[in-house]
């Protein structure tokens, strides 16, 4: 087949595996597409219960704060988890098909990426109601967004090539995400970390997309340009190498057992 | 038939880790495979349980690729006809089909025109826009078949599925693969029914414990194949 038709070919079926991995999703339960939304506002309640109104520990910003970390992080960590291991479940098909594995990790991370926008668009309304009205560094939000899915798929992409080989990493990946959370600002913020350590933490990537993202919402800042930059450099360097590293070890996944 | 070469295999081998260890051993389940592929040849492949012949098959496809030896291609599409991949539950009949065409390599616009002719082929009815959890075993194969035969590779590789479903839908189902071999496709065809080899295939390679013992016209074969075979036999 020629290439373009090839990759044309490619593309068609990534948008219709995306639609038809969404549509099953929702038909999956009772309330279906509900859950999309419901899922992470229960656990935001958690978050906002144990570290607002028990342990005290949040501001008078302290709810903006904690959505907005929690709702970005939900979707970086579910497009390195369900991307990372898309290739690994979808083994069964890369016996009986040839396709570029790429395409498992690819169609598991919009599909979430989707549904990140359906959240999204219900946090925008509790923030509008809740005093943070529209403004003018919204329009820094597109970027801002692209470089968190290259950020999160580079890293997807480096999971979903190991873990057909070393499935046992499954285990170890959820605490390493855990950790990374709670070392990024997601649930409190970093200016309570005593200095030298809150200036090393604030080099992490993760942790200067949380910052760019709010300070969009809540002031209507201007993303930090330079540190963004930054980011996106290492955000394509990783994706880069989890792409590299799939199609290195793609003659080995046929041979795999599940 | 034409004397163009599609597919070449050299003296393949391919090989699996035993087991998941740091230090696991290797088996072949391909030791060494050659073959060559011409276009319009309907080629049966025959061999005991175990000979590597689905192996063989997927290394054709280009699913898996060889250890030693090598493979030549011409810039050729290569399919292996595999039924119900990518099948959804919670989708309909209709979502299934786009979904498992466009992994046989159909493109999105070709699927929706042969929609019609795929219902109408899997007898579905309106069950064509349930979702597939609904079907019984029998109604899932039908779709998956008449999907899977409107994939019109340059090379269709068969595995052992000439027949699915209930007795008139396999009569069906099996005219409609006869016919598309027919045609003048190239194939490649394994199944344990050597008459169905023989009434199909106008060329037969023969494997034996990953190694292709013979590969010449269909009578020549079968011809040194049975001598080899009646010995057992009798012994038995």
């Amino acid at each position: 087949m020629p290439r373009v038709r090839m990759r044309q070919h490619l593309i068609e079926l990534v948008l219709f595996s995306t639609y038809a991995e969404l549509r099953a999703e929702a038909a999956r339960s009772y309330l279906g597409l509900l859950w999309w939304v419901l899922e992470p506002a229960l656990m935001m309640g958690a978050f906002y219960l144990v570290f607002d109104v028990i342990l005290k520990s949040g501001g008078p910003d302290y709810l903006p704060f904690l959505l907005i970390g929690l709702t970005v992080w939900q979707w970086m960590k579910s497009c390195i988890t369900h991307g990372g291991y898309a290739i690994w479940t979808n083994l069964p098909m890369v016996r009986q098909v040839h396709l570029p594995p790429h395409v498992f990790p690819l169609i598991a991370m919009l599909s979430d990426t989707v549904k990140f926008f359906f959240i999204f668009a219900l946090l925008l309304v509790i923030l509008w109601c809740a005093g943070y009205p529209p403004n003018v560094a919204y329009l820094a939000l597109p970027i801002v967004f692209a470089v968190t899915f290259l950020a999160a798929a580079g890293a997807g992409f480096v999971v979903a090539a190991l873990v057909p080989l070393v499935p046992d990493m499954r285990f170890v990946i959820e605490q390493v995400l855990t950790v990374v959370m709670f070392l990024s600002g997601v649930v409190f913020a970093l200016d309570k970390v005593p200095p030298p350590l809150s200036t090393i933490m604030a080099l992490n990537p993760v942790a200067v997309l949380m910052e760019a993202t709010r300070g969009i919402l809540m002031y209507g800042h201007w993303p930090n340009w330079v540190g963004l930059s930054k980011v996106t450099a290492i955000a394509l360097v990783a994706c880069w190498l989890g792409a590299m590293f799939v199609s290195r070890l793609a003659p080995r996944y046929p041979k795999l057992a599940t | 038939m034409s004397d163009e070469i599609l597919i070449e295999l050299n003296n393949v081998g391919v090989a699996f880790s035993a087991q998941r260890r740091m230090s696991g051993g290797h088996f072949w389940a391909l030791e060494d495979v050659s073959l060559q592929l011409r276009r319009g040849d309907r080629l049966g492949v025959i061999g005991r349980n175990g000979a590597g012949k689905s192996t063989l098959l997927r290394t054709i496809a280009g699913i898996l690729a060889p250890d030693r030896g090598t493979i030549r291609r011409a810039p050729v599409s290569c399919q292996l006809l595999s039924l119900a991949l990518g099948f959804v539950p919670h989708l309909s009949g209709r979502d299934n089909a786009v979904l498992s065409g466009l992994l046989l390599g159909l493109r999105r616009r070709e699927i929706m025109t042969r929609l019609d002719a795929i219902r109408e082929f899997s007898e579905l009815g309106d069950f064509f826009e349930q979702p597939i959890a609904a079907y019984s075993a029998g109604m899932t194969m039908r779709l998956a078949f008449s999907v899977a035969i409107q994939v019109e590779p340059d090379v269709l590789l068969i595995d052992e599925v000439l027949a699915v479903g209930d007795a008139e839908f396999q009569e069906k189902s099996g005219a409609a693969l006869r016919a598309r071999m027919g045609e003048g496709h190239t194939v490649v065809l394994v199944s344990h029914n050597e008459s169905q080899i023989a009434s199909l295939c106008n060329r037969v390679i023969w494997i034996e414990h990953g190694k292709s013992v013979l590969e010449a016209d269909r009578d020549t074969v079968f011809a040194a194949y049975h001598r080899d075979m009646h010995p057992v036999v009798n012994a038995a």
